[in-house]
């Protein structure tokens, strides 16, 4: 097995870096309970229904379906999870856990590599970091950073909680290609075509039955 | 992220192969790639060992290690969409219908 691209070894460790340090609402530790949750259920054999709540506990139960049953996650459910008393931009975050999260184990149980280990918490109380001015989006259920609707709904998704976007976005670049990369309908890492990486990604989008 | 995936770079793959897992989508090393793909997407430890080594055996090295790239990568942007309910603009609903009807996402609790 040879090992994996520089930078996409770099932007994986720095994803689980960035989950094991203080988050916008959540501590390190929280944050690092969420993430074993969210790769937990994605790895067991045995998973529970998408509609059981294995930890009565708001974000770990949305990290839990996130991480396994993504594609049943609706609308209704969101607001249920809110009307209980999380916050949506707690919701975002526990979201950007996840996302932070699964690619790595994603990709190292794909390529045959040991599965990562989640690093030590880092010290320190949640940093409180939010965008500077919030709005409701047409485009996502979530709140998002204001002006909204103006940028694709994936694109703006994570925006209330600027650290996690900004993670999210390093991943891509690493794992796929950048926004800038994206434009030129050639560019490609001199392995997948992009008619190859788009068969691979429509095929795995097909079987998480995503319909974006 | 499915038909974005397919459309938003201007490269489509081939439909049967991503609605299907059918065929190879008429590019090379495609068959291996689909089901390299269903591997990753299943539970099956021996069945992902043997897709790994078939597209390992076919494409090379490198070529693996950037298609469980990309495949991680549509691990993780198909839970960021399904997770803040990402949806398209009214206006781009009839550039999808075709495609929608012929990926059966419809049927899909994430189609909203």
């Amino acid at each position: 097995m040879g090992a994996p691209r520089a930078d996409l070894l770099a932007v994986h460790v720095a994803s689980l870096q960035h989950v094991a340090a203080p988050g916008a609402a959540f501590t390190a530790a929280q944050r690092l309970r969420i993430a074993s949750v969210a790769c937990d259920a994605y790895l067991t054999m045995d998973p529970s229904p998408p509609w059981v709540r294995p930890f009565g506990e708001a974000a770990l139960d949305v990290a839990y379906r996130l991480g396994r049953h993504a594609g049943t996650i609706t609308q209704q459910w969101y607001e249920q999870i809110i009307t209980e008393g999380m916050h949506p931009l707690e919701w975002v975050e526990v979201v950007g856990i996840v996302v932070a999260t699964v690619p790595v184990v994603a990709f190292a149980r794909a390529a045959g590599l040991p599965l990562p280990v989640l690093p030590p918490p880092a010290p320190g109380a949640p940093h409180g970091r939010v965008a500077d001015e919030l709005a409701p989006a047409t485009l996502n259920w979530v709140p998002v950073a204001a002006p909204p609707d103006t940028t694709a709904s994936v694109v703006q998704a994570l925006s209330a909680v600027p650290d996690e976007w900004d993670n999210l976005w390093q991943l891509a670049a690493a794992q796929y290609m950048s926004d800038a990369q994206m434009v030129d309908p050639l560019w490609n890492r001199g392995t997948l075509s992009r008619p190859q990486m788009e068969l691979a990604a429509g095929r795995i989008s097909r079987i998480r039955e995503c319909f974006f | 992220m499915l038909s974005w995936s397919s459309t938003e770079a201007g490269a489509t793959a081939d439909l049967a192969a991503i609605a299907e897992g059918a065929g190879d989508g008429g590019l090379p090393f495609g068959a291996e790639l689909v089901a390299f793909a269903d591997a990753v997407g299943g539970l099956d430890d021996e069945v992902l060992v043997f897709a790994r080594e078939r597209l390992r055996a076919a494409a090379g090295e490198a070529f693996l290690i950037d298609a469980a790239a990309v495949l991680a990568n549509f691990e993780m942007m198909t839970r960021v969409a399904d997770g803040t309910g990402a949806r398209f603009p009214a206006e781009t609903a009839a550039h999808r219908a075709a495609l929608d009807d012929r990926l059966d996402i419809g049927r899909f609790t994430s189609a909203r």
